[in-house]
């Protein structure tokens, strides 16, 4: 069995991030929170509660290195987290924001953060050391609609953005004073701030969830139509792929090496996603176990599954800890999975463990080490 | 979709329907030689036509529609009907159901169910997420 851990911490959780060593997980219960819980003795305890933002907080990422915290809501704002003593203390980052502020991540040197939003907008946020103030800088007329993911290369550069005009694009976010030139690839050194290096037009309706490679050879992202991207040679001349699977659209993915890609969504269930010798993407299996059923009547019974939701709301209570077995659909989570997190130690080469959290406010932590079929991808 | 040879121009609608009405002619010899699968990929090859002229889709579906009608056996269809071809026939499935025509809609259900079967969910979600290369 790949998951390693399942755990129910609230009824919803809209997103999750893990601290650099792993012994605690942030979390936003579907609400204006952000809770911190802590592993002890086996139990997960609730030590924080991150109380400033007035909406629910749609992102969280933590800084593996500077231990800090970024969150962003839909109340148009940006907190970055330092911890003082035994407490959290709060930054405010004022993103210039006329929408909600929908999705957040550290650049890899993590002196920058980007924040996608609801205003058509990417803010790029660092910190000014003269002031003692963190600085958004926004890259604005690019999109068309709300942006839904960011994920920046490792090169500390370059940033690639999904948006629910169905467009993925890559910019150049160099900014003078924080990045030095020549400290990314050649081609992105003499770029400058808010350029965009391309477009890619291979979706027709809503983009998310975008991710780099490890090594930033290769984008991938998801359609809100079935799909999976990856895109080669990002640049001038991109070579793209599509993928096209039989199930419910993904929201997020995740590369755990150059050959594999996780992918979650509506199906409740992660999917796995490789590149054979010649580079050529397709999908592969799903990661949980899943009934095996006819296929007429699996179709029947979520119509039925559906109603019972409908009608028996009230049975979906707090349950809380490890190990209730799924009823619904044979899988572990048993509604969407909205984030897809790694769980990685810095340093370290090989990545095989993820965290799943979704609608139903469990964190799923997955590791596919013994997973035979999928050792050669890794 | 499954590549036609000639790439037409948005504007260009009497190409497009010279085209159709000679696609027209090739799917009608097909279906006096009892060959409903080969009818039915002749019709979707180049489709939907890549124009907003509506005259061309219902010229079109027309065409397709005509195909479909004159399939008999479903499950034999799709044993020889390739999958790339899928897509393209959800959507058609769909118009097919939106005329509210009784046997149309009888005959669209009946390939709809094995089409879901064999095509999955994500199927149905690029048909109707597609909002750009409408039927």
């Amino acid at each position: 069995m790949s998951a390693i851990a399942v755990h129910q911490f609230a009824q919803c959780i809209t997103c999750h991030a893990w601290s650099p060593d792993h012994s605690m997980i942030a979390f936003c219960p579907n609400n204006n929170e952000v809770h911190i819980h802590k592993l002890v003795e086996d139990k997960w305890e609730r030590i924080h509660v991150l109380q400033k933002h007035d909406q629910i907080v749609s992102g969280i990422d933590w800084s593996i290195r500077s231990n800090r915290i970024v969150t962003v809501s839909h109340d148009r704002n940006s907190y970055v987290w330092n911890k003082e003593g035994a407490d959290w203390m709060p930054t405010l980052v004022i993103l210039r924001l006329n929408r909600a502020a929908l999705c957040v991540q550290w650049s890899p040197r993590e002196n920058k953060f980007a924040v996608g939003s609801g205003a058509k907008t990417v803010c790029i946020c660092y910190y000014e050391q003269d002031n003692n103030w963190w600085v958004s800088k926004l890259i604005r007329k690019r999109h068309d609609s709300s942006v839904t993911s960011v994920a920046w290369h490792p090169n500390n550069i370059l940033l690639a953005t999904t948006s629910t005009d169905g467009k993925c694009r890559v910019f150049s976010t160099f900014i003078k004073g924080v990045d030095t030139r020549g400290s990314g690839t050649s081609s992105a050194g003499d770029t400058k701030f808010g350029e965009q290096i391309v477009q890619l037009d291979l979706s027709f309706c809503w983009a998310f969830g975008v991710k780099w490679s490890p090594s930033g050879k290769t984008l991938a992202y998801v359609g809100h139509n079935s799909m999976i991207y990856f895109v080669d040679e990002v640049g001038p001349a991109p070579s793209a792929q599509t993928v096209a699977f039989r199930d419910l659209p993904l929201r997020d993915v995740l590369f755990v090496s150059e050959r594999m890609v996780i992918g979650v969504g509506f199906d409740c269930n992660p999917m796995v996603f490789a590149a054979d010798e010649r580079g050529l993407w397709s999908f592969l299996r799903f990661l949980g176990e899943r009934k095996i059923s006819s296929s007429g009547a699996k179709y029947g019974s979520q119509f039925s599954e559906a109603f019972g939701k409908l009608y028996g709301q009230s049975k979906h209570g707090i349950s809380n800890d490890i190990g209730e077995a799924s009823r619904s659909r044979g899988g572990i989570h048993e509604n969407c999975i909205n984030c897809i997190v790694p769980v990685k130690k810095e340093g370290q080469s090989t990545n095989t463990r993820f965290s799943t959290s979704g609608l139903d406010g469990k964190v799923v932590t997955w590791d596919l080490e013994n997973q035979g079929d999928l050792s050669e991808y890794l | 979709m499954a590549g036609h040879a000639g790439f037409v121009e948005a504007d260009n609608a009497e190409a497009i329907i010279t085209r159709i009405e000679h696609k027209s002619r090739k799917i009608e010899s097909l279906l006096k030689q009892y060959k409903p699968v080969e009818a039915l990929k002749t019709a979707l090859e180049g489709s939907p036509p890549k124009t907003r002229d509506e005259r061309c889709k219902s010229a079109n579906w027309i065409v397709v529609h005509r195909a479909i009608m004159a399939i008999k056996d479903v499950e034999g269809m799709f044993s020889s009907l390739d999958p790339e071809y899928y897509d393209i026939l959800m959507k058609y499935l769909y118009r097919g159901l939106s005329t509210g025509d009784r046997p149309t809609c009888d005959q669209c259900l009946r390939i709809h169910e094995k089409l879901t079967e064999r095509a999955g969910l994500g199927c149905i979600l690029r048909s109707l997420s597609d909002t750009v290369n409408t039927v």
